[in-house]
């Protein structure tokens, strides 16, 4: 594969809903004053360099598609989000959350949600959208990790440590390692994720759940990676990369990537070796396979 | 006049809900949410204005409004959000704060 050549855009919403935006910051240029602008042009970058060095992605089309952003879209607007072209951010309410460039994993969460339409393309409802969730939370987390060149057992596998305000007792918005213990608040609330099938969101909110049944998967990778050890991009990461990439369809249950990720770790790895076995034993242990 | 409003999903996947009593609210407050609600031509919305193509993290709200013996309930998602419903919707947002955030 030709080594890809990185390209970025930013856009400046202006609390406005229009997209992009005034153009801010392209590739190459300097440095501005808004630090989302910066937070969104450098982390982009690195989501990029790590997807290219570490698999061999040539960004989010894997054709050096440019990666484009818009910030300050909105006003006191509490979300970040794919819209099919590009990545768009809030800069949060101020009082419960931050801004939303201002987490390496949120970046990489969004960036990831492109990838995955121009792979698997998972569809955004039910659990092929738990998993196409889980997919970002992966992807978003292994970025941490690798700009912070942290093993699986020395990661915290949060998303979003940092972007509560500090009045908000939370650890993280998501725990990929304990779901469902990321926060306890008496503003917000409780973390609803489920670790296991037996606490499976059943309800149509959310489409069907997305953002709550994402933990389950979540911690099957989790599982898998840390009984891995090591840098967790290296062979989980790989592992679920490929899943996304060749063989998950866009209907995916959760039992079929079981089935897929197991596969594809071994064809990887080694047949019924330990890698195999690490990404089985995950899944079991969340309730997904018997 | 009651509205109920829900809103779902987003990348935080945190709820809002909230139930509001039009004769509760202060004049100045009544006098604007009244005038959002007729704007919006909100009884004459279909049931559901969902997006052909779902974009990831987006919220997805839900809201009734009961009026002189009638109801009406619109689900509809934040990238179809009809232009005259886009003022109701980011009126409740604002409205509706931390404390009827709930799961």
């Amino acid at each position: 594969m030709p080594p890809g050549r990185k390209r970025r855009a930013v856009y400046d919403a202006g609390s406005a809903r229009q997209l992009p935006g005034v153009l801010v910051r392209e590739e190459g240029g300097r440095a501005v004053r808004d630090r989302a602008v910066n937070e969104a042009y450098n982390t982009s970058g690195r989501m990029y360099d790590f997807m290219s060095r570490t698999y061999g992605r040539n960004s989010i089309d894997g054709r050096g598609m440019r990666l484009d952003s818009s910030v300050h879209f909105g006003v006191r607007y509490d979300n970040a989000f794919w819209n099919g072209s590009q990545m768009v951010y809030g800069d949060g309410d101020g009082r419960i959350f931050n801004r939303f460039t201002g987490c390496i994993d949120v970046v990489g969460h969004e960036l990831a949600h492109g990838i995955t339409q121009h792979e698997a393309g998972l569809r955004y409802q039910g659990q092929p959208g738990a998993l196409n969730e889980s997919f970002s939370d992966v992807f978003g987390s292994l970025l941490k990790q690798w700009v912070k060149k942290e093993s699986a057992a020395r990661a915290d596998w949060l998303i979003g440590a940092g972007l509560f305000t500090r009045r908000i007792k939370a650890a993280g918005l998501r725990s990929m390692k304990a779901p469902g213990t990321a926060y306890d608040d008496p503003i917000i609330g409780r973390d609803p994720q489920p670790a296991h099938m037996k606490d499976y969101y059943e309800g149509d909110e959310d489409n069907g759940g997305v953002h709550i049944n994402s933990g389950t998967p979540n911690h099957a990778f989790y599982l898998a990676a840390a009984a891995i050890g090591g840098y967790a991009w290296e062979k989980a990461g790989r592992v679920w990369y490929a899943a996304l990439c060749d063989r998950l369809p866009p209907e995916s249950s959760f039992s079929q990537a079981a089935r897929v990720t197991a596969a594809v770790a071994g064809e990887l790895f080694g047949r019924g070796g330990r890698v195999e076995q690490a990404v089985k034993n995950g899944w079991k242990q969340v309730g997904v396979t018997g | 006049m009651k509205i109920t409003f829900e809103r779902s999903g987003g990348f935080t996947g945190l709820r809002l809900a909230a139930e509001i009593e039009l004769a509760m609210l202060a004049e100045s407050e009544f006098g604007r949410l009244s005038q959002l609600v007729g704007d919006s031509g909100f009884f004459d919305l279909p049931e559901q204005i969902l997006s052909k193509e779902r974009q990831p993290d987006r919220f997805s709200y839900r809201l009734t409004v009961a009026e002189d013996g009638r109801t009406h309930t619109v689900e509809v998602d934040e990238e179809a959000v009809p232009e005259k419903l886009a003022p109701l919707i980011g009126w409740l947002t604002e409205k509706v704060g931390p404390k009827d955030i709930s799961r």
